[in-house]
Protein backbone atom coordinates (compact mmCIF):
# COMPACT_ATOMS: atom_id res chain seq x y z
CA UNK A 1 0.00 0.00 0.00
CA UNK A 2 3.13 2.48 1.22
CA UNK A 3 4.85 1.67 -2.32
CA UNK A 4 1.60 1.85 -4.20
CA UNK A 5 0.99 5.69 -2.51
CA UNK A 6 4.39 6.81 -2.89
CA UNK A 7 4.92 6.15 -6.68
CA UNK A 8 2.32 8.28 -7.24
CA UNK A 9 2.43 10.96 -4.63
CA UNK A 10 6.45 11.03 -4.73
CA UNK A 11 6.68 12.51 -1.41
CA UNK A 12 7.40 9.93 1.78
CA UNK A 13 5.42 11.87 4.28
CA UNK A 14 2.35 12.76 2.46
CA UNK A 15 2.46 8.77 1.27
CA UNK A 16 2.53 7.67 4.89
CA UNK A 17 -0.28 10.37 5.42
CA UNK A 18 -2.50 8.73 2.41
CA UNK A 19 -2.08 5.35 4.02
CA UNK A 20 -3.10 6.18 7.51
CA UNK A 21 -6.16 7.81 6.11
CA UNK A 22 -6.90 4.53 3.85
CA UNK A 23 -6.86 2.47 6.65
CA UNK A 24 -8.63 4.77 8.55
CA UNK A 25 -11.44 5.17 5.74
CA UNK A 26 -11.42 1.38 5.14
CA UNK A 27 -11.98 0.69 8.70
CA UNK A 28 -15.22 3.05 9.24
CA UNK A 29 -16.71 2.36 5.95
CA UNK A 30 -15.84 -1.52 6.24
CA UNK A 31 -19.90 -2.55 7.49
CA UNK A 32 -20.59 -0.80 3.48
CA UNK A 33 -17.62 -3.32 1.91
CA UNK A 34 -19.65 -5.32 -0.34
CA UNK A 35 -18.24 -8.32 -1.58
CA UNK A 36 -20.18 -8.51 -4.57
CA UNK A 37 -19.33 -5.57 -5.81
CA UNK A 38 -15.09 -7.04 -6.62
CA UNK A 39 -12.71 -8.35 -4.70
CA UNK A 40 -11.40 -6.78 -1.09
CA UNK A 41 -8.10 -6.04 -2.30
CA UNK A 42 -9.14 -4.12 -5.35
CA UNK A 43 -11.79 -2.25 -3.12
CA UNK A 44 -8.35 -1.71 -1.04
CA UNK A 45 -6.03 -0.04 -3.23
CA UNK A 46 -8.64 1.31 -4.95
CA UNK A 47 -9.08 4.01 -1.78
CA UNK A 48 -5.24 4.51 -1.37
CA UNK A 49 -5.36 5.07 -5.07
CA UNK A 50 -8.12 7.20 -5.06
CA UNK A 51 -6.84 9.71 -1.97
CA UNK A 52 -3.23 9.48 -3.59
CA UNK A 53 -4.71 11.11 -7.00
CA UNK A 54 -7.26 13.50 -5.33
CA UNK A 55 -3.56 15.04 -3.56
CA UNK A 56 -1.69 14.98 -6.91
CA UNK A 57 -4.66 16.48 -8.63
CA UNK A 58 -5.15 19.43 -6.50
CA UNK A 59 -1.48 19.70 -6.31
CA UNK A 60 -0.19 19.57 -9.96
CA UNK A 61 -3.05 21.47 -11.19
CA UNK A 62 -0.66 23.99 -12.91
CA UNK A 63 0.85 21.39 -15.13
CA UNK A 64 -2.05 20.95 -17.16
CA UNK A 65 -1.31 22.57 -20.21
CA UNK A 66 -3.49 24.58 -22.22
CA UNK A 67 -5.45 22.37 -24.84
CA UNK A 68 -5.26 24.97 -27.89
CA UNK A 69 -1.61 25.33 -27.33
CA UNK A 70 -0.88 21.38 -28.11
CA UNK A 71 -3.56 21.46 -30.69
CA UNK A 72 -0.85 23.58 -32.91
CA UNK A 73 1.78 21.29 -32.08
CA UNK A 74 2.91 19.74 -35.33
CA UNK A 75 1.10 16.17 -36.04
CA UNK A 76 4.76 15.14 -36.85
CA UNK A 77 5.74 14.98 -33.29
CA UNK A 78 3.18 11.97 -32.43
CA UNK A 79 4.04 10.06 -35.48
CA UNK A 80 7.90 10.14 -34.06
CA UNK A 81 6.68 9.66 -30.79
CA UNK A 82 4.72 6.31 -31.60
CA UNK A 83 7.73 5.21 -33.11
CA UNK A 84 10.30 6.21 -30.67
CA UNK A 85 8.46 4.76 -27.79
CA UNK A 86 10.13 1.72 -25.89
CA UNK A 87 8.52 -0.01 -22.96
CA UNK A 88 9.36 2.45 -19.96
CA UNK A 89 7.94 -0.19 -17.66
CA UNK A 90 9.59 -3.69 -17.01
CA UNK A 91 6.27 -6.14 -16.90
CA UNK A 92 8.61 -9.24 -15.95
CA UNK A 93 5.92 -9.60 -13.01
CA UNK A 94 2.63 -12.17 -13.12
CA UNK A 95 0.26 -10.02 -14.24
CA UNK A 96 -1.81 -12.62 -15.71
CA UNK A 97 -4.09 -12.00 -18.61
CA UNK A 98 -3.38 -8.15 -18.11
CA UNK A 99 -0.07 -8.84 -19.06
CA UNK A 100 -0.97 -10.16 -22.50
CA UNK A 101 -3.31 -7.95 -22.97
CA UNK A 102 -1.02 -4.78 -22.25
CA UNK A 103 2.28 -6.56 -24.47
CA UNK A 104 -0.33 -6.37 -27.28
CA UNK A 105 -0.70 -2.53 -27.55
CA UNK A 106 1.91 -0.34 -29.25
CA UNK A 107 4.51 0.45 -26.43
CA UNK A 108 3.28 4.50 -26.65
CA UNK A 109 -0.08 3.25 -25.69
CA UNK A 110 1.05 1.05 -23.50
CA UNK A 111 3.42 3.69 -21.80
CA UNK A 112 0.35 6.22 -21.52
CA UNK A 113 -1.65 3.54 -19.38
CA UNK A 114 1.38 2.38 -17.42
CA UNK A 115 2.17 6.39 -16.55
CA UNK A 116 -1.33 7.14 -15.77
CA UNK A 117 -2.25 3.93 -13.21
CA UNK A 118 1.37 3.69 -11.62
CA UNK A 119 2.71 7.13 -11.35
CA UNK A 120 -0.51 9.15 -11.41
CA UNK A 121 0.55 10.93 -13.92
CA UNK A 122 -1.91 13.34 -15.57
CA UNK A 123 -2.55 13.89 -19.93
CA UNK A 124 -0.28 16.70 -19.87
CA UNK A 125 2.38 15.10 -18.09
CA UNK A 126 2.33 12.10 -19.69
CA UNK A 127 2.45 14.40 -23.20
CA UNK A 128 5.61 15.69 -21.57
CA UNK A 129 7.04 12.23 -20.92
CA UNK A 130 6.51 10.94 -24.06
CA UNK A 131 6.79 13.86 -26.35
CA UNK A 132 3.66 13.78 -27.85
CA UNK A 133 0.87 16.11 -28.18
CA UNK A 134 -1.85 16.68 -25.44
CA UNK A 135 -4.41 15.54 -27.70
CA UNK A 136 -2.60 12.55 -29.33
CA UNK A 137 -1.95 11.31 -25.44
CA UNK A 138 -5.89 11.53 -24.86
CA UNK A 139 -6.56 9.78 -28.02
CA UNK A 140 -4.39 7.44 -27.24
CA UNK A 141 -5.61 6.39 -23.73
CA UNK A 142 -9.26 6.46 -24.69
CA UNK A 143 -7.89 3.57 -27.32
CA UNK A 144 -5.95 1.41 -25.19
CA UNK A 145 -8.98 1.52 -22.15
CA UNK A 146 -11.10 0.36 -25.53
CA UNK A 147 -8.29 -2.08 -26.67
CA UNK A 148 -7.95 -3.44 -22.59
CA UNK A 149 -11.70 -4.20 -22.22
CA UNK A 150 -12.18 -6.16 -25.32
CA UNK A 151 -8.60 -8.41 -24.54
CA UNK A 152 -9.63 -8.60 -21.16
CA UNK A 153 -13.59 -9.80 -21.88
CA UNK B 1 -21.97 0.59 -47.02
CA UNK B 2 -20.44 4.17 -45.77
CA UNK B 3 -22.33 4.17 -42.72
CA UNK B 4 -20.69 5.58 -39.78
CA UNK B 5 -20.03 3.23 -36.75
CA UNK B 6 -22.36 4.59 -34.61
CA UNK B 7 -21.18 5.83 -31.24
CA UNK B 8 -22.43 3.19 -28.03
CA UNK B 9 -23.07 5.33 -25.75
CA UNK B 10 -22.12 2.36 -22.93
CA UNK B 11 -18.83 2.63 -24.83
CA UNK B 12 -18.45 6.41 -23.48
CA UNK B 13 -19.31 5.31 -20.07
CA UNK B 14 -16.47 2.92 -20.06
CA UNK B 15 -14.36 5.04 -21.32
CA UNK B 16 -15.21 7.54 -18.36
CA UNK B 17 -15.10 4.65 -15.63
CA UNK B 18 -11.65 3.83 -17.29
CA UNK B 19 -9.75 7.05 -17.33
CA UNK B 20 -11.39 7.62 -13.43
CA UNK B 21 -9.79 4.93 -12.17
CA UNK B 22 -5.98 5.73 -14.30
CA UNK B 23 -6.68 8.63 -12.82
CA UNK B 24 -6.13 10.73 -15.76
CA UNK B 25 -9.65 13.21 -15.53
CA UNK B 26 -8.40 16.68 -14.61
CA UNK B 27 -9.69 16.99 -10.89
CA UNK B 28 -13.32 19.19 -11.68
CA UNK B 29 -14.18 16.18 -13.49
CA UNK B 30 -12.54 13.64 -11.27
CA UNK B 31 -14.74 14.93 -8.86
CA UNK B 32 -17.84 14.95 -10.74
CA UNK B 33 -17.44 11.38 -11.74
CA UNK B 34 -17.15 10.51 -8.01
CA UNK B 35 -20.21 12.48 -6.83
CA UNK B 36 -21.83 10.49 -9.94
CA UNK B 37 -21.20 6.93 -8.76
CA UNK B 38 -23.83 6.97 -5.57
CA UNK B 39 -26.87 7.43 -7.66
CA UNK B 40 -25.58 5.59 -11.23
CA UNK B 41 -25.36 2.13 -10.57
CA UNK B 42 -23.95 1.84 -14.23
CA UNK B 43 -21.06 3.89 -13.66
CA UNK B 44 -19.81 2.50 -10.61
CA UNK B 45 -20.37 -1.16 -11.89
CA UNK B 46 -17.93 0.00 -14.94
CA UNK B 47 -15.31 1.77 -11.91
CA UNK B 48 -15.58 -1.37 -10.15
CA UNK B 49 -14.82 -3.90 -13.05
CA UNK B 50 -12.05 -1.04 -14.37
CA UNK B 51 -10.43 -1.47 -10.67
CA UNK B 52 -10.29 -5.06 -10.88
CA UNK B 53 -9.17 -5.00 -14.66
CA UNK B 54 -6.06 -2.99 -13.37
CA UNK B 55 -5.50 -4.16 -10.00
CA UNK B 56 -2.76 -6.33 -10.95
CA UNK B 57 -0.67 -2.97 -11.97
CA UNK B 58 -0.45 -2.49 -8.30
CA UNK B 59 2.53 -4.54 -8.18
CA UNK B 60 4.46 -2.81 -10.70
CA UNK B 61 5.26 -0.42 -7.68
CA UNK B 62 7.88 -1.58 -5.46
CA UNK B 63 6.62 -2.65 -1.87
CA UNK B 64 7.48 -0.57 0.90
CA UNK B 65 7.16 -2.17 4.17
CA UNK B 66 5.12 -0.49 7.11
CA UNK B 67 7.69 1.31 9.20
CA UNK B 68 6.76 0.52 12.83
CA UNK B 69 5.96 4.15 13.38
CA UNK B 70 3.50 4.03 10.72
CA UNK B 71 1.84 1.13 11.97
CA UNK B 72 1.68 2.34 15.57
CA UNK B 73 -0.30 5.84 14.34
CA UNK B 74 -2.87 4.04 12.32
CA UNK B 75 -3.13 1.92 15.36
CA UNK B 76 -3.87 4.78 17.65
CA UNK B 77 -6.22 6.06 14.94
CA UNK B 78 -8.22 3.11 15.00
CA UNK B 79 -8.35 2.75 18.40
CA UNK B 80 -9.41 6.46 19.08
CA UNK B 81 -12.49 6.02 16.17
CA UNK B 82 -13.28 2.69 18.35
CA UNK B 83 -13.60 4.27 21.27
CA UNK B 84 -15.38 7.00 20.75
CA UNK B 85 -17.66 4.79 18.87
CA UNK B 86 -18.17 2.20 22.41
CA UNK B 87 -17.84 4.34 25.38
CA UNK B 88 -17.16 8.07 25.32
CA UNK B 89 -16.99 8.70 28.87
CA UNK B 90 -14.93 5.90 29.90
CA UNK B 91 -11.27 7.12 30.22
CA UNK B 92 -8.62 5.70 27.72
CA UNK B 93 -6.43 3.94 31.54
CA UNK B 94 -9.58 1.85 32.38
CA UNK B 95 -9.65 0.45 29.32
CA UNK B 96 -8.46 -3.28 28.63
CA UNK B 97 -7.25 -3.48 24.92
CA UNK B 98 -7.05 -7.30 25.60
CA UNK B 99 -10.26 -8.47 26.05
CA UNK B 100 -11.41 -6.33 23.14
CA UNK B 101 -13.48 -9.15 21.19
CA UNK B 102 -13.59 -7.16 17.90
CA UNK B 103 -11.00 -5.35 17.88
CA UNK B 104 -8.62 -8.00 17.36
CA UNK B 105 -7.87 -7.15 14.31
CA UNK B 106 -6.40 -3.70 15.28
CA UNK B 107 -3.95 -5.56 17.58
CA UNK B 108 -0.40 -4.02 17.15
CA UNK B 109 1.45 -7.38 17.73
CA UNK B 110 -0.83 -9.07 14.77
CA UNK B 111 0.08 -5.32 12.95
CA UNK B 112 3.87 -5.70 13.31
CA UNK B 113 3.70 -9.72 12.50
CA UNK B 114 2.44 -9.04 9.64
CA UNK B 115 4.48 -5.60 8.00
CA UNK B 116 6.92 -7.37 6.66
CA UNK B 117 6.40 -7.20 3.29
CA UNK B 118 4.19 -4.15 1.57
CA UNK B 119 1.41 -6.32 1.13
CA UNK B 120 1.06 -7.09 4.91
CA UNK B 121 -1.31 -4.06 5.25
CA UNK B 122 -3.47 -4.74 2.44
CA UNK B 123 -3.45 -8.47 3.86
CA UNK B 124 -4.68 -7.53 7.40
CA UNK B 125 -6.99 -4.63 5.83
CA UNK B 126 -8.78 -7.31 3.27
CA UNK B 127 -9.32 -9.22 6.28
CA UNK B 128 -10.76 -6.41 8.33
CA UNK B 129 -13.13 -6.47 5.32
CA UNK B 130 -13.92 -10.17 5.21
CA UNK B 131 -14.44 -10.59 9.16
CA UNK B 132 -16.37 -7.83 9.79
CA UNK B 133 -18.61 -8.81 7.01
CA UNK B 134 -18.93 -12.53 7.92
CA UNK B 135 -19.35 -12.54 11.83
CA UNK B 136 -18.32 -15.06 13.78
CA UNK B 137 -19.38 -16.60 17.18
CA UNK B 138 -16.12 -16.61 19.35
CA UNK B 139 -13.54 -14.29 18.85
CA UNK B 140 -10.49 -15.39 16.99
CA UNK B 141 -7.80 -16.74 18.62
CA UNK B 142 -5.61 -17.38 15.77
CA UNK B 143 -5.62 -15.85 12.40
CA UNK B 144 -3.32 -16.63 9.52
CA UNK B 145 -3.19 -14.76 5.52
CA UNK B 146 -2.44 -16.88 3.01
CA UNK B 147 -0.33 -14.94 0.31
CA UNK B 148 0.90 -16.33 -3.20
CA UNK B 149 4.53 -17.50 -2.69
CA UNK B 150 5.66 -15.38 -5.50
CA UNK B 151 3.98 -11.74 -4.93
CA UNK B 152 2.98 -12.28 -1.43
CA UNK B 153 -0.47 -11.46 -2.87
CA UNK B 154 -3.04 -12.38 -0.02
CA UNK B 155 -5.62 -14.63 -1.41
CA UNK B 156 -7.41 -16.51 1.94
CA UNK B 157 -7.58 -16.05 5.64
CA UNK B 158 -7.65 -18.67 8.13
CA UNK B 159 -8.72 -17.62 11.12
CA UNK B 160 -9.73 -20.02 14.49
CA UNK B 161 -12.12 -18.94 17.43
CA UNK B 162 -10.99 -21.92 19.25
CA UNK B 163 -7.53 -24.10 18.44
CA UNK B 164 -9.68 -27.02 17.25
CA UNK B 165 -11.92 -25.16 14.77
CA UNK B 166 -11.21 -23.20 12.14
CA UNK B 167 -12.36 -21.11 9.26
CA UNK B 168 -10.65 -20.71 5.39
CA UNK B 169 -11.88 -17.44 4.52
CA UNK B 170 -11.57 -16.57 0.42
CA UNK B 171 -10.21 -12.95 -0.31
CA UNK B 172 -10.65 -13.28 -3.94
CA UNK B 173 -11.97 -15.88 -6.33
CA UNK B 174 -8.32 -18.02 -6.85
CA UNK B 175 -7.45 -19.31 -10.57
CA UNK B 176 -7.35 -22.76 -10.86
CA UNK B 177 -6.86 -24.85 -14.27
CA UNK B 178 -9.89 -26.62 -15.08
CA UNK B 179 -8.31 -30.47 -14.93
CA UNK B 180 -6.58 -29.25 -11.11
CA UNK B 181 -8.21 -28.70 -7.89
CA UNK B 182 -6.49 -27.12 -4.56
CA UNK B 183 -6.04 -28.91 -1.97
CA UNK B 184 -5.76 -27.58 1.75
CA UNK B 185 -2.51 -28.76 3.78
CA UNK B 186 -1.36 -28.03 7.49
CA UNK B 187 1.80 -29.09 9.49
CA UNK B 188 2.87 -28.00 13.22
CA UNK B 189 6.55 -27.80 14.14
CA UNK B 190 7.57 -31.07 14.77
CA UNK B 191 5.22 -32.97 12.55
CA UNK B 192 6.72 -35.10 9.88
CA UNK B 193 4.83 -33.99 7.10
CA UNK B 194 1.79 -31.76 6.27
CA UNK B 195 -1.59 -33.52 6.69
CA UNK B 196 -4.69 -32.56 4.01
CA UNK B 197 -7.74 -30.82 5.89
CA UNK B 198 -9.39 -31.69 1.86
CA UNK B 199 -10.17 -29.81 -1.35
CA UNK B 200 -11.07 -26.39 -1.44
CA UNK B 201 -13.29 -24.43 -3.97
CA UNK B 202 -11.74 -21.31 -4.95
CA UNK B 203 -14.03 -18.42 -4.32
CA UNK B 204 -16.14 -20.37 -1.08
CA UNK B 205 -15.53 -20.28 2.77
CA UNK B 206 -14.77 -23.57 4.50
CA UNK B 207 -15.09 -24.16 8.20
CA UNK B 208 -13.48 -27.47 9.74
CA UNK B 209 -13.42 -28.92 12.44
CA UNK B 210 -9.86 -30.37 13.81
CA UNK B 211 -11.04 -33.00 15.71
CA UNK B 212 -8.39 -35.54 14.57
CA UNK B 213 -4.93 -33.45 14.89
CA UNK B 214 -3.36 -32.12 17.75
CA UNK B 215 -4.78 -28.27 19.24
CA UNK B 216 -3.68 -25.18 16.32
CA UNK B 217 -0.10 -23.80 17.37
CA UNK B 218 1.84 -20.91 16.63
CA UNK B 219 3.65 -20.78 13.77
CA UNK B 220 1.29 -23.58 12.46
CA UNK B 221 2.17 -23.71 8.48
CA UNK B 222 -0.87 -23.42 6.28
CA UNK B 223 -1.13 -24.39 2.54
CA UNK B 224 -2.55 -24.52 -0.69
CA UNK B 225 -1.44 -26.79 -3.37
CA UNK B 226 -2.88 -27.29 -6.97
CA UNK B 227 -3.31 -30.79 -6.75
CA UNK B 228 -5.37 -33.62 -9.49
CA UNK B 229 -9.45 -33.09 -9.47
CA UNK B 230 -9.30 -36.09 -6.94
CA UNK B 231 -6.84 -34.56 -4.40
CA UNK B 232 -3.00 -35.79 -3.92
CA UNK B 233 -2.85 -39.83 -4.25
CA UNK B 234 -0.03 -39.87 -2.04
CA UNK B 235 -1.61 -38.05 0.90
CA UNK B 236 1.14 -35.18 0.53
CA UNK B 237 1.28 -31.92 -1.78
CA UNK B 238 2.66 -32.97 -5.11
CA UNK B 239 1.69 -29.87 -6.88
CA UNK B 240 3.02 -25.83 -6.58
CA UNK B 241 2.47 -23.99 -3.59
CA UNK B 242 -0.53 -21.23 -4.29
CA UNK B 243 -1.07 -19.64 -1.14
CA UNK B 244 1.31 -20.60 2.23
CA UNK B 245 1.14 -18.63 5.67
CA UNK B 246 1.73 -19.51 9.11
CA UNK B 247 -0.59 -18.95 12.44
CA UNK B 248 -0.53 -16.12 14.54
CA UNK B 249 -1.91 -16.12 17.84
CA UNK B 250 -4.28 -13.44 18.57
CA UNK B 251 -3.60 -12.24 22.18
Amino acid sequence: MLGVALRIVRQRALAEDIVHDACVNIWSRATGYDAARGSARGWIYSVVRHLALNAVRNARRHVDIDEETTHTLEADMSVQAFHDAASSFELNTSLGRLQHCLEALEPARRNCVLHAYVEGCSHGEIAERLGAPLGTVKAWIRRSLTSLRECMA
Amino acid sequence: MSTPYPEDPRDDLQVLAGEYVLGTLPAAERLAVSQRLATEPALQHAVNDWEERLLPLTQLAEPVPLPAHLASRIEASLQGTRQQARAPAVPAATMRPRNASRGWWNHLGLWRALAGSGFAMAAVMAAVLVTRTAPVAAPPKFMVVLVAPQDKAPGWVVQASSTRQISLIPLGVAEVPADKALEFWTKADGWNGPVSLGLVKPGQPLQLALDKLPPLQPNQLFELTLEPPTGSPIGKPTGPIQFIGRAVQVL
